[in-house]
């Protein structure tokens, strides 16, 4: 009797997950964009015999499912959680360093010598045809190699980066590597996103300015001002992990005088931050605009100098402190540019020449980094 | 339809077993005919048509062999039966390594038929063959009732992946069963033990293994290729014997009772036990139908090695179609013929120890052979867990064992029967304490493993779009 009555409480118990479950499932509507993986959820496919027949209805229909599962997020925080109990240091292609820090993944032999030998060679001709500096930012992985799980694996840059100054000389080439590494235990990484934070862009500005025999004391460290502390970047999307968030600071002396920029040669506003993005998730939008192909900043010190950078995303938060240098700046974003680049700059190059700057961090460039004469 | 997804568990697993028990009598085979076609069509909608054809086909051949048993005639019938299901079974799964094979012997270019494996077809194949050797043998009586064969062909438990069921153990249940509370109470927890061992073992592990696999055999240290083929083997274990599981739960919900498959089968002392302890449904399908056919080991030493050495490579080639699936049958073949001439004496001479790890390197060279399927792959990986590739050790090695450390000792664990025995040792107890014990464990444990396992479920297809990725 005993064992009936616990056997029939079993049933009750286990049937009852299954079935409150499988009716909130059908209660809760659907949604069209899940805030936390910041994309569309897959919507309830389209019935046809063809597709079925295909096995393509019943799969799709699996990851409608799966993707409107009630409860999706609280779910993917559970399993996030049990991985932190079986003590994993890392989730979803993201380390769990030290200090709070996530640290994005690259893991060695990603890319052959054959790969970043032909990168660097397409590099080099740009550099050779324009005379243009090259700033290669390594990321965080190898810089705050203090912060990393023991013995995790990274792609190391160093190696790669050595082959690059080699490769483009040393008057083309700014060492952004040494000096960071030199500031590791400092805040040059965002905790919560990929990039490197202004305080790391400034150290990159410094490592410019020496390069290049410019001046290099037009802001002081202490002139960030943060403009906003709740910034939760993307390797916190990877994890969904409850951490703490980071502030973005910006040097208010970069607005200090009017400029023009000009978005993809339409849109024209009278400064490189955009607030706006400070409310969304992707508050790293605020250095210009978020990703743009083409951007022209028109500013207010007339001297005549025009600069040309050929950029990824870690140049953002970077060019706006080389304003006071120059009147004309361009900035160009690969990825969404299809002409042909030698020719484009051409046009743009005024009678008294201009400076060149690639910046890149490896990781992108080695991915990314393309183009047709 | 897998069991481990969100449309099983919460669409079609509430809705057959709510019809299932309300419908009364003989309507129930109706509807677990009906949802099984339904179970089976979501994964392959053209497919189910050979899985009826083959049904309707060995149902016509059991009829014929009822009436015309003991004749002469019915030996062509009962060949015609396995030649038809040999006939399916190779055209779908040996066909292109076939063609590959002449094409590498003769040199020519017969192009590859590139079909689909029909998902499940080695195990319904081989449990309708079971059925007209058995009505042959007279071991079995003719089933007249198509519905009740059709639900020994599709059932959906054990459709997909096992256990192999023999239809003389399930005939009388297919007519007549019942499932009393404490039935399906066993059998749920079955199922959520299985779905966990799915999803939170196997799964998990199974990224160590998928790592590992992907790197160059050249650039690993010793220790990296251990690491990765102990994951490979729990990964199998956990993935196949929790499918087992799964669908000996449902079957007891049903009112079956399917055969053990898994007996923990990595606390062996010898590869004899280990293949008695193996995908036991399948070993016992070999021998019952081919090895003691053949003579078993009534027909001299000789005779019997070359029955052994028939059935490990039949039960390689089942495995998959490619050379190396019969490569590891042989290599358990030759394990297991070494221990019938003298080897397994010495062996129980030793300590038991010595067995189990013996047996555990055998068992995991096999995996080597079975996971990978290049011969320049598999010795590049056996030579690196020998140590004659480079490092022994490395930081990458001590990583992935730190990473993976928790799990491996809870696989390790769960790979013995040692909670099962501490779960029994609680029930039979007389004490108040611990019925109570077990009468909360039994019910949270399964519990809080289903839950868990959800959540390993819908991550699985956590993939956030990092549009900004700049």
């Amino acid at each position: 009797m005993e064992e009936k009555r616990s056997a029939f409480f079993t049933i009750m118990l286990l049937s009852a997950i299954i079935l409150i479950f499988t009716a909130a499932d059908f209660i809760q509507g659907d949604r069209t964009f899940s805030e936390t993986e910041n994309k569309l959820l897959a919507d309830r496919p389209e019935w046809s015999w063809d597709s079925l027949i295909e096995g393509k209805y019943t799969r799709d229909y699996e990851t409608y499912l799966t993707e409107q599962f009630v409860g999706r997020d609280k779910w993917i925080t559970v399993k996030t959680y049990l991985d932190l109990a079986l003590q994993k240091q890392e989730i979803n292609g993201v380390y769990l360093g030290a200090d709070g820090y996530l640290i994005e993944q690259h893991l060695p032999g990603t890319y052959t010598d054959v790969e970043e030998t032909k990168k660097l060679l397409l590099l080099d001709k740009l550099v050779k045809r324009w005379d243009a500096t090259v700033m290669l930012v390594p990321t965080a992985d190898n810089i705050l190699t203090d912060r990393m799980p023991l013995w995790a694996p990274y792609y190391d840059q160093a190696d790669f980066l050595e082959k690059a100054a080699l490769q483009l000389g040393s008057e083309h080439y700014i060492d952004v590597y040494s000096a960071l590494r030199r500031h590791a235990a400092e805040e040059i990484y965002y905790r919560t996103d990929h990039h490197w934070t202004t305080l790391g862009a400034w150290y990159g500005y410094l490592a410019w300015a020496e390069s290049l025999g410019r001046r290099g004391d037009l802001y002081g460290k202490n002139a960030m001002q943060p403009v906003t502390a709740d910034f939760l970047g993307t390797l916190q999307s990877k994890v969904n992990l409850d951490v703490q968030a980071d502030s973005i600071f910006w040097f208010p002396e970069t607005a200090e005088y009017p400029v023009t920029v000009t978005y993809d040669l339409k849109d024209i506003r009278s400064s490189c931050y955009e607030e706006s993005y400070l409310k969304t998730k992707n508050k790293y939008g605020f250095f210009l605009d978020d990703n743009h192909a083409f951007i022209e900043i028109d500013t207010d010190y007339h001297n005549g100098k025009t600069l040309f950078v050929i950029k990824d995303s870690y140049a953002n938060c970077f060019v706006p402190m080389l304003i006071p240098y120059y009147e004309k700046i361009y900035v160009m974003d690969l990825r969404y540019f299809n002409g042909r680049l030698f020719r484009f700059m051409e046009g743009y190059e005024p009678e008294e020449g201009m400076d060149v700057l690639v910046l890149y961090n490896c990781i992108h460039f080695l991915e990314d980094f393309a183009y047709l004469e | 339809m897998v069991f481990s997804s969100v449309v099983f568990l919460f669409r079609f697993l509430p809705l057959l077993f709510i019809v299932y028990y309300l419908v009364p009598g003989r309507g129930k085979n109706l509807v677990l005919l009906l949802g099984s076609l339904f179970f089976y069509a979501w994964g392959e909608p053209v497919y189910v048509l050979l899985m009826l054809f083959s049904t309707v086909s060995d149902y016509i051949h059991g009829r014929l062999l009822g009436r015309i048993r003991g004749k002469r005639a019915a030996k062509g019938i009962l060949a015609s039966s396995v030649l038809i299901n040999l006939a399916v079974l190779c055209f779908f799964k040996y066909a292109d390594f076939l063609i590959q094979t002449f094409n590498t012997v003769t040199g020519m270019s017969v192009p590859l038929l590139a079909l689909p494996l029909p998902i499940g077809i080695s195990f319904y194949t081989f449990q309708t063959m079971s059925y007209t050797i058995d009505v042959y043998r007279g071991e079995a009586k003719v089933q007249k009732n198509l519905l009740d064969f059709g639900v020994y062909v599709a059932m959906f438990p054990q459709l997909i992946a096992g256990p192999i069921v023999k239809y003389r153990d399930v005939e009388a249940r297919l007519h007549n069963r019942k499932a009393d509370v404490e039935n399906i109470s066993d059998g749920m927890k079955r199922f959520c033990f299985g779905l966990a061992k799915k999803v939170l073992l196997a799964n998990n592990i199974g990224e160590l293994w998928v790592l590992v696999s992907e790197m160059n055999p050249g650039e690993m240290s010793a220790l990296t290729a251990w690491v990765g083929i102990f994951a490979y083997a729990f990964q199998i274990y956990f993935d196949f014997s929790g499918y087992s599981d799964m669908a000996i739960g449902l079957g007891e919900m049903l009112g079956f009772r399917f055969p053990e498959n898994f007996r923990y089968p990595y606390i062996s002392a010898s590869v004899t036990e280990f293949w008695r302890r193996w995908h036991i449904s399948l070993g016992s399908w070999f021998r019952e139908y081919v090895y003691i056919p053949l003579g078993g080991n009534r027909k001299g030493r000789l005779r019997q090695l070359l029955n052994i050495l028939i059935v490990w490579t039949l039960t390689g080639i089942w495995h998959g179609a490619g050379w190396n699936f019969l490569l590891w049958g042989l290599w358990f073949a030759f394990a297991l013929v070494l221990e019938k001439l003298f080897f397994g004496k010495i062996l129980s001479w030793l300590p038991k120890a010595v067995g189990i790890v013996y047996t555990m390197l055998v068992v995991l060279v096999g995996w080597v052979l079975f996971a990978l399927e290049s011969p320049g792959r598999i010795l590049g990986y056996l030579r690196v867990m020998a140590g004659m590739g480079g490092r022994l050790a490395d930081a990458e090695g001590f990583y992935l064992g730190r990473q993976y450390g928790v799990l491996f000792l809870i696989a390790v664990l769960a790979a013995t029967p040692l909670f099962g025995r501490a779960a029994e040792g609680l029930r039979k107890s007389r004490t108040g304490p611990a019925i109570a014990l077990y009468r909360f464990g039994e019910k949270v444990i399964p519990a809080a493993l289903l839950l868990l396992a959800i959540a390993g479920i819908v991550d699985a297809s956590y993939n956030p779009f990092l549009y900004f990725r700049f």
